[in-house]
């Protein structure tokens, strides 16, 4: 079985009267257990070691930090997000598993915050991957994360907390804009829209002019030239 | 003690043509000279008053004057004192020497000015890309540079206007943006 197509996608019936119980105890279950992984970008980060540690403690609502990005359901954005920068956040994005959220700490991913007029900040996260809930502040106290993680949970468990699917259904959108910022080459190593196709989660946003541009350029997936100065010279003894 | 160090140092100084010295404090010294006499006066200070460390390079864009400012700020662990040696050169072509034989560290400020304000330094072992390695438009850092078009070029806004800030705007507070005139970068040529 070598690719994503081959593998048979069952679809099921919900018949069963008791369906709508079970979703309301996954999404129970799913509010109550969240792995974070903090993708610290800005000078925001420096109130996630009190929220998680004794003081405000995280973990008595069921909140840890988590090392990689297949394992986390919540990605933490904290602060501004510079345009190098959020390349790697949206790649982190992508490999994240469905369901996934995503928080934008900090005034800097609402609008830029004091770096407003700086050239090498992106203003608005929500142009480039769905963003469920911002908590603004420069930078926001460890009570106003955990506030908002609270109404992130209570969204969760609403069934509200949905706008990881809008990525898929609107992938044109976001893609134009990661291409607007980063060229017409721009290509992850996620292929998104097999994703969509594979979970069936295809939308009228999903193909449009961006992605058609992005398969006129689209490589076979390999990893991304992702070094730091490209152009140094080897070191000479 | 101290006082006599500083008695000293200024003597070293004298022995460089065109040179103005300015004592900041008991600890800060603050050195005009001409650029090509820049080399001979880190020299000296390295040499003979260990004054070893280069702690930084500075660099001020002075359009109006068409002119950049270098700084050099060199610390001796003996004496514990600080000399800022400015230095300016033609902002056209901009080009100036480099230190990288006197202080390796240099390497590194110099690399960074080259990429913030497009200084060449002859003699660098490095003048490639350094922390932007991702950006291709002009050095940033100078003035003429207007990151405000940039920015509404290439990105977007979000309204935010909340309550609380309404009433801010309503009592005169708010956003404060600097009048065109203070602003380098909407002067025209
Ligand atoms: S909002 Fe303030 S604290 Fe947060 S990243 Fe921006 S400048 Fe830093």
């Amino acid at each position: 079985m070598s690719s994503i197509n081959q593998i048979p996608v069952i679809e099921a019936k919900r018949g069963n009267p008791l369906s709508k119980v079970f979703d309301e105890l996954v999404r129970f279950c799913r509010s109550r257990s969240l792995f974070i992984l903090h993708y610290c970008t800005g000078c925001g980060a420096i109130e996630l070691p009190p929220a998680m540690t004794s003081r405000f403690d995280m973990e008595r609502l069921g909140i840890q930090p988590m090392v990689s990005p297949r394992q986390a359901d919540i990605l933490l954005i904290t602060g501004y997000v510079s345009i190098k920068t959020l390349k790697r956040v949206i790649l982190t994005y992508e490999q994240m598993g469905s369901p996934k959220y995503v928080i934008g700490i900090c005034s800097c991913t609402v609008n830029g915050g004091m770096y407003w007029q700086s050239y090498a900040t992106a203003k608005k996260l929500d142009e480039y991957m769905p963003v469920d809930l911002y908590i603004a502040g420069c930078m926001p106290r460890p009570e106003a994360v955990i506030a908002g993680l609270q109404q992130l949970m209570n969204r969760i468990q609403s069934g509200e907390a949905n706008s990881w699917e809008d990525y898929f259904r609107n992938y044109d959108y976001y893609l134009g804009n990661q291409q607007k910022l980063f060229g017409d080459n721009w290509q992850t190593p996620t292929d998104i829209i097999t994703e969509a196709k594979h979970y069936n989660l295809m939308g009228e946003g999903t193909f449009g002019e961006h992605t058609r541009l992005l398969e006129q350029h689209q490589k076979p997936l390999e990893a991304l030239d992702m070094r730091l100065g490209h152009n140094l010279k080897e070191p000479t003894e | 003690m101290s006082q006599e160090i500083a008695h000293w140092l200024d003597n070293l100084l004298e022995e460089i043509e065109g040179i103005e010295i300015r004592r900041k404090s008991s600890r800060r010294v603050r050195v005009d000279v001409p650029a090509d006499a820049l080399p001979a006066l880190l020299e000296l200070l390295q040499g003979r008053a260990g004054y070893i460390h280069l702690s930084a390079i500075s660099c001020v864009d002075w359009i109006d004057d068409e002119e950049f400012e270098l700084v050099y700020h060199v610390w001796s662990y003996e004496n514990h004192s600080l000399v800022s040696a400015h230095i300016r050169i033609a902002r056209e072509p901009g080009v100036y020497l480099s230190v990288y034989d006197l202080y390796q560290p240099a390497a590194f400020f110099e690399r960074d000015i080259h990429e913030m304000y497009g200084i060449h330094f002859e003699g660098s072992p490095n003048m490639g890309k350094f922390i932007l390695t991702e950006w291709d438009g002009p050095p940033p850092m100078r003035k003429e540079f207007d990151s405000e078009a940039y920015i509404n070029e290439h990105l977007s806004w979000q309204e935010y206007n909340p309550p609380w800030l309404q009433a801010l705007i309503a009592e005169g507070g708010g956003v404060v943006i600097p009048p065109e005139e203070q602003r380098f970068s909407r002067k025209k040529s």
